[in-house]
C-alpha cells in the first residue's frame, strides 16, 4: 500500500494505492493521527486505486472516521467502487462513512 | 430486519468434509494471504468475483491463526474446502481455546442491526467494531459481520468453538445468449 498526500486549499487529500490489508492498514491510521497532531481539519481519503480491502482496512477507516467525528472535524471518503464497495456493503457501513463520488466533489463539499 | 446470527451446532451438515480438499498451515500471520491463495486457486473463476471469496476466506484463516492459535508457530490451522461454480464451502479449525463469546457477539450484532434498521448512525458508532480484551490496533472487529452477509448458507461453530464452517450458494451462471 502506498499513501500520497496532496493539498487543495486547506483540504488534505490522501490517495491510497494498492491493498489495504492486515499487513499495512495501520499505516493509514498512523498517518491520519500525525496529520491531526499537525492540526489538519479537513480530510479526503481517496480509495480510487485500492484493489483489495479486508476487515483491518475497514477497521482503519472506522477508527479514522470515528476519531474525526468525535473531534468535529471533516472527512469525506471518495471513489468507493469495485471490491472496496462490496466489502463495505457486506459490513453495512455505506451509510456510516461520509462519502463523495469523486475527489472534486469532496473538495466542493468541504 | 435481518436475523442472521452465528450458529453453534456440532452436528451441522456444514461440518461434513466429504469431497473436500484439505490443507494444514502453521500459525504464521505473515503468510495468511499466501495460504489463502493456495486454497482459492482451486475455485472456478465464476465465483471469485472481485476477490471477495479470497477476502472472506482470508478473514477466517486470520482469525484462526491470530485469535485461535495466538500466532503460535507450533500450532496448526486445518482447512477443508470445496468449490464449484455454484457453491463454496470452507471449514477452518485451530488448536486454540475457541471463540467463547459467540452469544455475546450475537447480542452485539443484533444491536448493530437494530441501529441500521432504525438508521440511527450516531448509536451505530458504538457497534461498528466488536472488540475484546484480546483485540489489538490491527483488528478491524468487523470481519464476522461481513461473514454473516457473505456466507449465505450459514456460519456455524462447534460447541468448543475452535472450528468454524461456512457455506455460500452462488446464482446459477446464465449460459448462452438471449434472442429476442
Amino acid at each position: 500500500m502506498e499513501l500520497k498526500i496532496r493539498k487543495s486549499s486547506n483540504i488534505y487529500i490522501i490517495d491510497i494505492h494498492g491493498e489495504m490489508d492486515l499487513y499495512n492498514s495501520y499505516k493509514l491510521k498512523d498517518l491520519v493521527m500525525k496529520m491531526l497532531e499537525k492540526k489538519v481539519t479537513k480530510f479526503v481519503i481517496n480509495l480510487d486505486k485500492v484493489e483489495y480491502i479486508d476487515s483491518s482496512g475497514i477497521g482503519a477507516l472506522i477508527y479514522i472516521c470515528s476519531t474525526i467525528k468525535k473531534m468535529n472535524l471533516q472527512l469525506l471518503v471518495t471513489n468507493v467502487h469495485g471490491s472496496v464497495k462490496k466489502v463495505i456493503e457486506l459490513t453495512k457501513l455505506m451509510g456510516y462513512f461520509p462519502m463523495a463520488p469523486t475527489v472534486n466533489d469532496a473538495i466542493k463539499t468541504l | 430486519m435481518s436475523n442472521k446470527m452465528i450458529q453453534i451446532d456440532d452436528n451441522s451438515k456444514l461440518f461434513n468434509t466429504e469431497g473436500c480438499f484439505h490443507k494444514e498451515f502453521p500459525s504464521d500471520l505473515r503468510q495468511v494471504r499466501y495460504f489463502t491463495l493456495l486454497i482459492v486457486q482451486k475455485a472456478p473463476p465464476e465465483i471469485k468475483e472481485l476477490n471477495l471469496l479470497e477476502q472472506q476466506i482470508s478473514e477466517l484463516i486470520k482469525n484462526a491463526v491470530k485469535h485461535g492459535n495466538k500466532c503460535d508457530l507450533n500450532k496448526k490451522v486445518h482447512v477443508w474446502y470445496y468449490f464449484s461454480t455454484e457453491e463454496a464451502r470452507i471449514i477452518v479449525e485451530d488448536e486454540g481455546k475457541g471463540f467463547l463469546k459467540i452469544r455475546e457477539w450475537n447480542d452485539f450484532n443484533e444491536k448493530r442491526l437494530q441501529c441500521l434498521h432504525e438508521e440511527n448512525f450516531e448509536e451505530l458508532g458504538n457497534f461498528v467494531s466488536y472488540r475484546t480484551p484480546d483485540s489489538d490496533d490491527r483488528d478491524g472487529g468487523n470481519a464476522m459481520f461481513a461473514a454473516l452477509e457473505y456466507w449465505n448458507k450459514g456460519v456455524v461453530f462447534t460447541e468448543k468453538a475452535n472450528k468454524i464452517a461456512v457455506s455460500k450458494k452462488f446464482p446459477k451462471a446464465q449460459r448462452g445468449i438471449n434472442i429476442d
